[in-house]
């Protein structure tokens, strides 16, 4: 055993640290397009002072880690691109605490998205947390560190914008913490205290999340889904100002796809709604379908699909089946809602182009500040083409989203390369001298955000 | 073997690996596949074990002994199967099977899968214990040999030979007599039914099997079983039309429930008690029966029935199933299934643990002792429950 | 690479063995019978062997027709062909059946002959080594470690305390195997099917010009005896520390570790 495999079992345990070729394989791999790269080494850790431990030897051994939570980002960026330890991170799966009245939920970076879910509707059934739409299995703080928006974008912004505080092992070790927490008190609020932008939207070159601090929301008696149809992709983005305006709604998205086929073309909306009695949903049903929307229904241009009590957890995952492959990939990008309609026909025509079925949906954040754009390419793994098209389909679409006037969200390497291109110089030597300054021997994620 | 020969090479790519399989109905937890509780990486999981499996058949990854233990920690439990959104979900399990055959035919399996397939060609039963004391069990009751009657009680190896199960079997014949069904048991010649032998990939070795005891049955007129075991009762109604043998088969369960219900069985003594009921997987998952168990419990006046957090579909596995109660890969930790489940349980409040089937009863009653709960909670099988119930000495 | 391995048929240790009428053999009726263990080891070496330089096995047997199932074990597990001496000779006297082997191995082309290196019932480990002797071939016991090439075996056997002695054994000679020297593979059914197409040929005394007086036996079994039942109970006490090592000393003294 070498001796970097015996201090890592030390740390975590024998049962918790592998250099079996099986666990380096399932390792090496992202759920998309992303080639493989095999870690040397696969570690659980459970505690904190575990992570601590690991990042100390790792920087004495100049070997660089790679944390994950679900693994789930399908844009590669938990692929150990240089080696080194592939950290993951859902055995620290503990729900620390839950307020109810200061409505927030403390967890580790372990805790999955189904977990909390779950435990709210058990214990807390007055409170929600924003759920992205990525499978159950994603973890609360993977998405926050990708800038992750859930079902209460609308009104609320990026799952991002709901932390209140952060536990963080820097990679040199120290472990800080971040917001109100920091000063001995709830973990409630981030600010007014130094922000923790250092660590969000950084892919994990910068430190190791190893607790959040989530904001959550009030959860009325009532949810459901209504869906709006129209035809015609340019009245979209002016439908979603509208419906924003109202402050009626939640969840808010468009969206278009070729299969099943009656959808192709057609643009569906869908509108969350939440009360806590039928008086406040017909109020709101009201607001955003007669007085908000009922001039596209009297015009024609658009139709009422009804309103469906409950939320479903949508199961995106069945995308990766469309071509009966066991994979899809997307780019997603954060765009000016308004260009909406350029991001549909665009979108469709490089899908077309590659054989792939187009999907793409429109996910507004915040009131209509922003929408989080997709473009899905669904390929088959057991067909190399595929493979190919997609990932060139994605390559085209991280330009697309860029030359739209938009930014590519949570973008791979070649994402990556694009934007660093773009960035305002200053902007880029301040990113270089704080990833130096917090990882001087490198070792976080290397490969990503290199800033040469 | 190449991938071109594997049954399943059309589909086994098209797992995305996107983790539904690891969780229970409402997302509770990771916790739901039982080897990715134990040992939490990847490689575990139902997507990890279909990944490897296509890895190695195209030659990507060599076979090696933890590959094979990897595949031989699957339970069989289907928690995977019933979670999949994907469309070839139907075939996971026999995706796993068939690659524990294949590996079965080259002779690269665990050394304690070889022991449990050797003791069953040798001794009848996966203990290695002698086939001759099979039918010891029924020493000290009076309980019918079978010679024609309704039905054929079939116990299978586990209330054969393991001593806690052995009481479960005896008092379950004391409750089949108590009600008056006409019934008879194989005892020393009864021979094991070939459901985990199956499980483990033996394809050729349970064909025998299956072919050995439907000729037996039929030999003696068997039309009706009744078994103790819900795995008994999966390969006799699944496996078993396929090499002939079609009988109707009952797991105890839904026996008991029929009888009370057709009021041949007196629960009316009752029992103050607080229960909850663990779904066995292949009575649950597997076949779809989820009431009968929780009818029986419901008929007994002073029971107090709570579920489970997970239960149903969504129930854990105890860990047990595919040949796991021997081969014992997913012990030796507070990650056991089996004790998360006793732990499960004992937040429930409960005072009995009641189970169904007896590997469900040597797992649990083993991790609530592993657990130091052995004072607080106690795990008992249906038929203990409705004897006391019934005031059957 | 040929290679002759011997093999026994023994009463399979799970089931109770209990002394017949007779007093000087164990009652037999209702016990399973199968290969003896070391044999196994003995047969898994050999096809590793020729799995890695090629060559041909030839399992053997003495015994009557029953005997015929743990050769088809043989052939399962990798045995080209096998061969019955059709001769019912369990028996506490291993001259006689080492004197029937060397009668047929004698005339085999061979470059190892393989045994275990004791059987299950009798153990007395003396049959591989008098048919070397009477074979006239080098030998070495007890091997946990074997590499072979054209000319010499290169073994290692297994003395106490886990000390290892090396030897080179010029071939052709004879070895019997230890346990632990290599996994046993585990056989399929469906193996032992298809092994059922492999040949088993059955041969009898005369075959081999021997008569039953040339084999009269000069070692006799008077009389089997189960050993006492002795009732003792030792209760341990003190800190789990103490207790602990005081009962790790009893099971290290009494031979279980």
């Amino acid at each position: 055993m070498d001796h970097v495999k015996e201090a890592l079992a030390v740390i975590v345990g024998e049962e918790h640290v592998s250099t079996e070729p099986e666990e380096l394989y399932i390792y090496s791999y992202d759920l998309g397009t992303t080639e493989p790269r095999r870690p040397d080494y696969a570690v659980a850790p459970r505690t904190t002072e575990e992570v601590r431990r690991i990042v100390e030897l790792a920087n004495q051994e100049k070997i660089p880690i790679v944390p994950l939570g679900g693994g789930l980002s399908l844009a590669g960026l938990a692929v150990p691109l240089q080696g080194g330890i592939a950290l993951d991170l859902k055995r620290m799966d503990t729900i620390i605490e839950v307020s109810e009245k200061a409505r927030y939920a403390v967890v580790e970076c372990g805790v999955s998205q189904g977990q909390l879910t779950a435990y709210l509707e058990k214990n807390h059934p007055n409170l929600m947390h924003s759920e992205p739409g990525a499978p159950p299995q994603a973890t609360i703080a993977g998405n926050v560190a990708i800038h992750g928006q859930g079902d209460l974008a609308q009104p609320y912004g990026f799952n991002s914008d709901m932390v209140n505080g952060l536990e963080v092992v820097l990679p040199t070790g120290e472990v800080c913490k971040f917001g109100s927490c920091a000063v001995g008190a709830n973990w409630y609020t981030q600010h007014p205290l130094p922000d923790v932008g250092l660590f969000l939207g950084w892919a994990g070159t910068t430190g190791i999340i190893t607790k959040v601090s989530l904001k959550l929301y009030p959860r009325k008696k009532i949810q459901g889904v209504g869906q709006f149809v129209v035809e015609d992709e340019e009245l979209i983005p002016e439908i979603i100002y509208r419906i924003t305006h109202t402050e009626a709604a939640h969840d808010v998205v468009a969206f278009s796809q070729a299969i099943p086929p009656f959808a192709s073309g057609l643009h569906h909306i869908t509108i969350n709604l939440s009360a806590d009695s039928e008086k406040e949903l017909d109020f709101k049903m009201e607001l955003i379908f007669d007085d908000t929307l009922g001039e596209y229904i009297r015009s024609g241009d658009g139709g009422f699909l009804g309103f469906n009590r409950g939320l479903q957890r949508p199961q995106i995952s069945k995308t990766a089946d469309w071509r009966k492959g066991g994979g899809f990939e997307y780019v997603g990008a954060i765009m000016p809602v308004e260009t909406y309609p350029q991001c549909y026909r665009r979108g469709r025509e490089i899908s077309e182009r590659h054989d792939i079925p187009y999907t793409v949906l429109g996910r507004v954040i915040g009131m209509s500040h922003a929408m989080m754009f997709s473009w899905t390419y669904a390929f088959n793994r057991a067909d190399l083409e595929t493979i190919r098209q997609a990932r060139e389909a994605l390559h085209e679409t991280d330009d697309l989203a860029l030359e739209l006037g938009g930014t590519i969200w949570k973008p791979g390497i070649y994402g990556q390369k694009l934007v660093l291109e773009r960035i305002d110089p200053n902007t880029l030597k301040l990113m270089k001298k704080v990833k130096q300054l917090l990882d001087p021997n490198g070792i976080m994620n290397p490969g990503n955000w290199e800033v040469s | 073997m190449t991938l071109t020969s594997y049954k399943y090479a059309d589909t086994i790519h098209r797992c995305f690996r996107c983790g539904y399989c690891k969780f229970p109905t409402n997302w509770a937890d990771v916790n739901n596949c039982p080897a990715y509780a134990r040992f939490r990486m990847e490689t575990y999981s139902c997507g990890g074990r279909l990944w490897l499996i296509r890895a190695w058949l195209s030659n990507e990854i060599e076979w090696t002994d933890h590959l094979a233990k990897i595949m031989y920690t699957c339970t069989a439990c289907k928690n995977c199967e019933e979670k999949c959104p994907l469309r070839f979900n139907v075939d996971i399990m026999n995706m796993i099977t068939a690659v524990k055959g294949e590996m079965v035919e080259r002779g690269l399996i665990p050394s304690q899968v070889k022991d449990f397939l050797e003791n069953i060609q040798r001794q009848g039963n996966p203990y290695g214990k002698a086939r001759a004391k099979r039918g010891e069990w029924t020493e000290g009751i009076e309980i019918p040999k079978y010679k024609g009657q309704d039905f054929l009680y079939y116990v299978g190896c586990v209330g054969s030979y393991d001593t806690r199960a052995q009481e479960t079997a005896r008092t379950l014949g004391k409750v089949l007599t108590k009600a008056g069904v006409s019934f008879g048991v194989l005892g020393g010649e009864e021979n094991c039914d070939g459901n985990e032998v199956n499980a483990l990939g033996e394809e050729t070795l349970f064909e025998m099997m299956a072919e050995e005891n439907v000729t037996q049955f039929k030999e003696l007129g068997v039309q009706k079983i009744v078994t103790l075991s819900p795995h008994s009762y999966n390969t006799f109604k699944n496996d078993y039309p396929l090499h002939d043998g079609n009988f109707e088969v009952f797991h105890y369960t839904q026996a008991l429930r029929d009888l009370i219900q057709g009021e041949r069985l007196d629960v009316s003594r009752g029992l103050n008690t607080r229960v909850a009921y663990h779904d066995p997987c292949f009575l649950g998952r597997w076949n779809g029966e989820y009431d009968a168990p929780r009818m029986i419990l419901n008929a007994i006046p002073g029971i107090e029935l709570v579920e489970l957090e997970k239960n149903r579909a969504g129930a854990l596995c105890c860990g047990g199933g595919g040949g796991n109660f021997y081969t014992d890969f997913l012990g030796g930790s507070e990650s056991s299934p089996a004790r998360i489940r006793a732990r499960e349980a004992y937040d429930t409040g409960a005072n009995i643990l009641a189970v169904a089937c007896p590997n469900c009863m040597t797992m649990l009653e083993d991790a609530v002792k592993a657990e130091g709960l052995e004072d607080k909670i106690d795990v008992k099988d249906i038929s203990e429950i409705v004897v006391e119930a019934t005031g059957i000495a | 690479m040929d290679v002759v391995v011997c093999i026994k048929r023994v009463p399979d240790t799970a089931d109770v063995v209990e002394i017949d009428a007779s007093g000087n053999d164990i009652e037999t009726d209702g016990l399973a019978f199968k290969i003896n263990d070391w044999d196994e080891y003995a047969l898994e070496a050999a096809v590793q062997l020729t799995e890695k330089q090629g060559g041909s096995i030839i399992a053997i047997t003495v015994g009557p027709k029953e005997w015929d199932d743990v050769l088809r074990r043989a052939l399962a597990i990798g045995a080209d062909r096998a061969i019955r001496i059709d001769q019912d000779m369990v028996t506490a006297d291993c001259y006689a059946v080492a004197k029937v082997l060397e009668a047929l191995i004698r005339n085999l082309s061979y470059d190892l002959v393989l045994f275990g290196a004791q059987s299950e019932d009798f153990g007395s480990a003396q049959l591989g080594v008098m048919v070397a002797e009477l074979l006239g071939i080098p030998h070495a016991s007890l091997v946990v470690s074997l590499q072979v090439d054209q000319t010499t075996a290169r073994i290692k056997r297994e003395l106490e305390a886990g000390t290892l002695e090396a030897y080179a054994v010029e071939l052709p000679a004879l070895l019997t195997i230890q346990t632990g020297i290599n996994q046993p593979r585990y056989i399929s059914m469906a193996g032992i099917k298809r092994a059922m197409s492999k040949e088993l040929q059955v041969i009898s005394l005369s075959d081999l010009d021997l008569t039953q007086e040339t084999l009269s036996p000069t070692v006799m079994l008077e009389k089997l005896e189960l050993p006492p039942k002795d009732k003792k109970a030792e209760l341990i006490s003190g800190s789990p520390e103490e207790s602990a090592e005081q009962l790790a000393r009893i099971l290290q003294n009494s031979g279980i570790f």
